[in-house]
């Protein structure tokens, strides 16, 4: 679904490039959580994907970027957005200002493409539907939470008909309730076949969301596996990534010898609590 | 938070195609500029933008936010005017060597009631059309969405900047910032905000645009729209009509010899 191949980035006027011979495969249907420290070039990667570089940002673009089937580099940016949909961190500069509620905002991308009002109709019924914000749809956009305008934002992708999406730090600018609302609503759209690329930093729920998660560090994606063993991944610290509360408590106890060296180290909450429940019986015996 | 100035109520000249209004508007500030008589604004003002300020329901924003814009403008003017118009000989005030003029005060008077007819009437288009409405029914004529988009998105220009300034203020005087003291030191605690403000802003136009481009707001194909902006024959019949009293006001003072 989505092919980078060797792609190196330097944006305009700096010989800097911000990626390095980058190699990326995506399959159809899946989650993929890309992490990386702050300044990595995730945002970079993410326009990338979604097209806006370089067709926006311009700079010096080399490799190859294919993503459902469409060499990005050779379509138009409108023509791009029809394979790709990118969801940036604030929710807020994502609302057009052009529509005066949740269901006209909706449709603004589809009265952009020219598409006829009645199947603009049954698209919004349907996305909403998908992603639970029915309840919205009179509502303005801006009397709605972060949370509530970052699921309008990724209905007003979904609703183009787009089979990948790109998310950018989707909850950085989220509180918890909103961050969940977010990471749950990717289920669904997993479930409906979208291909999602999720760029993040809580580790925590990606690895509840992701299937597979890469590193990006020192200019390319450094390093990739299954979330759980990536997530997990000591060398994460080195990275500048961290690692969650679980992995630390985990390895503490593993350097202890609380825990077997071999065990594979949690995440999540879901991961550690079979881990220590297994500690606690065996202390138990 | 709303990042326009549009008091939503449902009143007739709310439900007014914004093209309707927005050539009523172009219209009015052509006829007050065209024609050089101050009871001609006032007039306007009384027959036209009082009645359709009361009958929007917003008559009580527009009051208190043309206040804010013309209170400055007027006095300013009125003092500058009333005492250093030129060739002004009626003197009716007189304080040592401060004289006022009645010229002086007449012509302040011509210049503020277009001034009061410019602000008023724009306020209220802004207060009573939405920024999206205002775009949908520029595009249906034609109009470039891009171009519409501009002049819907200075309506709401505005408020985001206050809310923007708002943000930076509280946060440099949760460090400490005092803005107490004279109007000059308070303009110079100011003016290093700026910076940030503007940065910021430039920040929002970028995100805004790649949220607006990832939705096809380049796209070139005909634009269609979920909710048609209402329009009607009288409305239409209205608008050529203005533009014909915007044509005729041109020529008024030159054929009545005016100017």
């Amino acid at each position: 679904m989505i092919d980078l191949a060797d792609v190196s980035y330097a944006y305009p006027d700096t010989d800097h490039y911000v990626l390095s011979h980058v190699n990326l495969k995506v399959e159809p249907g899946t989650v993929t959580g890309i992490v990386g420290a702050s300044g990595s070039g995730k945002t970079t990667l993410a326009k990338i994907i979604s097209g806006f570089i370089p067709h926006v940002d311009g700079g010096e673009l080399s490799g190859s970027v294919v993503v459902d089937g469409a060499t990005i580099a050779d379509v138009t940016l409108s023509e791009a957005v029809s394979h790709v949909g990118l969801v940036i961190q604030s929710p807020f500069n994502q609302i057009s200002g052009a529509k005066f509620t949740v269901r006209e905002e909706l449709a603004f991308g589809l009265e952009n493409l020219g598409v006829a009002r009645e199947e603009m109709a049954e698209r919004v019924t349907a996305v909403a539907e998908l992603l639970g914000i029915t309840g919205l749809l009179e509502r303005s956009p801006y009397a709605l939470s972060g949370g509530q305008q970052q699921l309008v934002a990724i209905a007003s992708m979904i609703i183009m008909n787009t089979p990948v999406l790109v998310m950018d730090e989707p909850t950085s600018q989220l509180d918890p309730g909103g961050t969940r609302m977010v990471f749950d609503v990717m289920s669904s759209l997993r479930d409906a076949g979208i291909t999602l690329v999720v760029f993040e930093h809580k580790l925590e729920l990606l690895r509840e969301h992701a299937d597979i998660v890469h590193v990006l560090a020192e200019s390319q994606l450094i390093a990739s596996g299954p979330s759980r063993a990536m997530l997990a991944d000591p060398r994460l610290e080195k990275w500048g990534i961290g690692s969650t509360r679980f992995t630390a408590a985990a390895a503490a106890a593993r350097d202890r010898k609380l825990l077997s060296k071999d065990a594979e180290l949690p995440v999540s909450l879901t991961d550690a609590v079979p881990e220590f429940r297994a500690f606690a019986a065996k202390k138990g015996a | 938070m709303s990042t326009t100035l549009f008091d939503n109520r449902k009143s007739v000249i709310h439900r007014l195609n914004p093209v309707t209004k927005l050539i009523a508007l172009l219209a009015i500030i052509v006829i007050v500029f065209a024609i050089p008589l101050w009871w001609v604004a006032g007039i306007i003002i009384v027959v036209i933008v009082v009645p359709a300020a009361v009958i929007s329901g917003s008559g009580g924003r527009l009051l208190k936010l043309s206040l804010r814009i013309l209170l400055p403008i007027l006095l300013v003017l009125f003092i500058v005017q009333g005492l250093t118009f030129p060739g002004g000989t009626t003197v009716i005030w007189q304080w040592g060597i401060i004289d006022i003029t009645s010229e002086g005060l007449l012509f302040a008077l011509g210049v503020g009631s277009r001034i009061v007819v410019l602000v008023l009437a724009s306020m209220l288009l802004v207060l009573t059309t939405h920024p999206g409405d205002l775009m949908s029914a520029l595009s249906e004529r034609g109009m470039s969405p891009k171009f519409a988009y501009i002049i819907s998105s200075t309506l709401q220009l505005i408020p985001a900047f206050r809310v923007r300034a708002d943000s930076i203020l509280l946060a440099q005087q949760a460090r400490g910032l005092s803005l107490k003291g004279s109007p000059f030191r308070r303009i110079k605690i100011m003016l290093p905000l700026l910076s940030p403000l503007v940065l910021g802003m430039f920040t929002d136009v970028e995100e805004r645009s790649t949220a607006m481009e990832a939705r096809a707001f380049g796209s070139t194909a005909k634009r269609t729209a979920l909710i048609p902006v209402p329009d009607s024959t009288v409305q239409n019949v209205s608008r050529w009509v203005l533009i014909v009293l915007a044509l005729a006001a041109v020529a008024t003072p030159i054929v009545l010899g005016l100017l």
